[in-house]
């Protein structure tokens, strides 16, 4: 399997929701689309999923239009709603006999899919009751009842109290050891746990395409966080007439030291606090967060 | 074929679920005994009403043939109340499906438009037109008991030029109903204009031959006279080409992915 967005470019009236967008997918990645609201990510996994045509542009599938490639395709909309009238049994029979699936198969299918999604038992209970956790994994089980090579969730965690978001993670981990994925969010610890590979996203352009350990080495800088407690406030001094030391920034009983290069110098940092006998709290190497990076990337751009 | 059945039985059993299998009949069958209970007692209620002075009541009212009470059931009850429930009913039919992302999500698996609406209007169809066959049933009884037999076979010709309006209704709801996304502007722009059409029939015998609500008229005709309008023909042409139009400009606009507005 491989998808390919090719150039994609939206257009709604004056706004431009997704300006030439490409980037390519291929089988077993698992890949997160984050953006600001608004960046057009939503937009973009709807092009994908073959909801709106894209102004220009194309999304292949295998080198297929993805319109004549919709077995193949898993969708997780933002807020699945379903019927309401219907129970979770009959929304998988409808939605997975519409996949063109026997019913022989939804009959062994859909309990199966029922337990790896966490909704044994509800089988028969009116989606109308479901609570906003059990309709998305109720629309996970949906997206993955036809056996799809690629499942695209847009959102699928961001609607979710706490509890509903661990549930929902947990079985995209699960997932993901079998299918290529593609999901959007903006929140950004959710996209660091499940994805390795990230696609910023930001006035519908990809600005960045990247995995997670390059993101993170490209951004950290030769600096270390130490914290001391003010007994020890001397030391400071002795740290700024080290030779390797280029730089320290004081705050309050907090240190944030720039070496020459962090693999050597943070031993001997470390050596020459516990020479002075300096009452350490924490000593780390500064790393940017994702967060930060995130924000880097997204406002300064 | 598989997903034309898989979506009309979804509709099926959602009338079953919201009761619509039960009120949407009986709304006819009230509709059809009204015309002929009220034209039979109307001369006494005037009497009884009226305090009688003064008023002389005709017999001939009483009089009415069979035929002539079943053609106002058509004209004066199905067409008027019986027409704006039918809107009312059906204003959601694709635009329920619209709010709340069923249909985009439905056209995320390998369903084909054609079969998203046949199965819509098929099945609403079958289901308003026995709505109606039903009421019209329990109206001719109560005629024939009331009032004089009505021709059996005049019966089921009027009823299915009766029916072949009907069909037009239904489709141009539905597309109405996919092209606008509140459902009072649906059911205002439905019923003013499907009553507009109504009501012009039998101005100019031009209009009426494209005019899909002379369908109405010539099933009272038959009723009334017992005999089919030479100019029918072109008006059922007239009628199963208005449907098709509706239909396709429904399919164009749902393709188009016009619906997704944002």
């Amino acid at each position: 399997m491989k998808l390919e967005i090719k150039n994609v470019t939206k257009k709604f009236k004056e706004k431009t929701a997704v300006n030439n967008f490409s980037m390519e997918l291929q089988s077993g990645e698992c890949v997160g689309l984050i953006g600001p609201n608004g960046a057009g990510k939503s937009t973009l996994i709807k092009v994908i999923a073959d909801i709106i045509d894209p102004s220009t542009g194309e999304v292949l599938l295998d080198g297929k239009k993805i319109s004549k490639m919709k077995k193949e395709i898993g969708y997780l909309p933002q807020y699945p709603n379903f019927f309401q009238w219907m129970t979770a049994k009959e929304t998988l029979t409808f939605m997975g006999q519409l996949s063109g699936i026997k019913r022989e198969e939804l009959l062994n299918g859909i309990p199966e899919i029922l337990s790896k999604v966490g909704l044994s038992g509800e089988e028969n209970s009116k989606v109308r009751t479901f609570s906003g956790g059990m309709k998305q994994r109720l629309g996970i089980a949906q997206a993955l009842l036809h056996k799809p090579a690629l499942i695209v969730m847009d959102e699928p965690v961001s609607a979710l109290d706490p509890i509903g978001r661990r549930e929902v993670l947990n079985i995209i981990k699960e997932i993901k050891k079998d299918t290529t994925i593609l999901l959007s969010t903006h929140i950004l610890s959710d996209a660091e746990e499940i994805c390795e590979r990230f696609v910023i996203i930001k006035s519908g352009k990809k600005i960045e395409d990247t995995t997670m350990s390059e993101l993170l080495n490209r951004n950290s800088g030769n600096k270390i966080n130490v914290d001391i407690t003010s007994k020890s406030q001397k030391w400071i001094e002795n740290v700024k007439s080290l030779n390797f030391v280029k730089g320290v920034e004081v705050m309050g009983n907090k240190l944030k030291i720039e070496v020459e290069d962090i693999e050597s110098n943070k031993n001997m940092l470390l050596a020459n606090a516990l020479e002075h006998n300096v009452d350490l709290v924490r000593f780390e190497i500064d790393n940017d967060t994702l967060e930060e990076i995130f924000l880097k990337l997204v406002v300064e751009k | 074929m598989n997903n034309f059945a898989v979506l009309a039985k979804k509709e099926f059993v959602q009338m079953v679920r919201e009761f619509k299998v039960i009120w949407l009949p009986l709304v006819f069958i009230f509709l059809g005994i009204t015309q002929p209970v009220v034209s039979y007692y109307l001369p006494s209620i005037l009497e009884a009403l009226g305090g009688g002075q003064g008023i002389t009541i005709d017999p001939s009212m009483a009089a009415q043939k069979g035929g002539e009470v079943l053609a106002s059931t058509l004209g004066s009850q199905f067409d008027q109340l019986g027409v704006m429930i039918i809107i009312v009913s059906m204003m959601g039919v694709v635009q329920s499906d619209k709010a709340n992302g069923m249909l985009a999500f439905i056209l995320t698996r390998p369903v084909t438009v054609g079969s998203y609406i046949s199965g819509k209007i098929i099945s609403n169809y079958l289901f308003v037109a026995c709505s109606v066959a039903l009421g019209y049933l329990v109206s001719y009884l109560y005629v024939v008991f009331l009032f004089t037999s009505v021709d059996f076979g005049d019966l089921i010709v009027a009823l299915l030029f009766y029916l072949l309006w009907i069909l037009f209704i239904v489709s141009f709801t539905t597309m109405i109903s996919t092209i606008f996304n509140s459902q009072g502007i649906i059911a205002l722009i439905s019923i003013v204009f499907l009553l507009g059409c109504r009501i012009i029939v039998g101005l100019s015998p031009v209009i009426d031959n494209v005019n899909p609500a002379s369908m109405s008229k010539h099933a009272m005709e038959v009723l009334i006279l017992g005999t089919v309008n030479s100019q029918a023909l072109w008006g059922v042409l007239a009628a199963l080409a208005w449907t098709a139009v509706t239909i396709l400009i429904t399919n164009i606009w749902i393709s188009k992915k016009k619906f997704n507005n944002e």
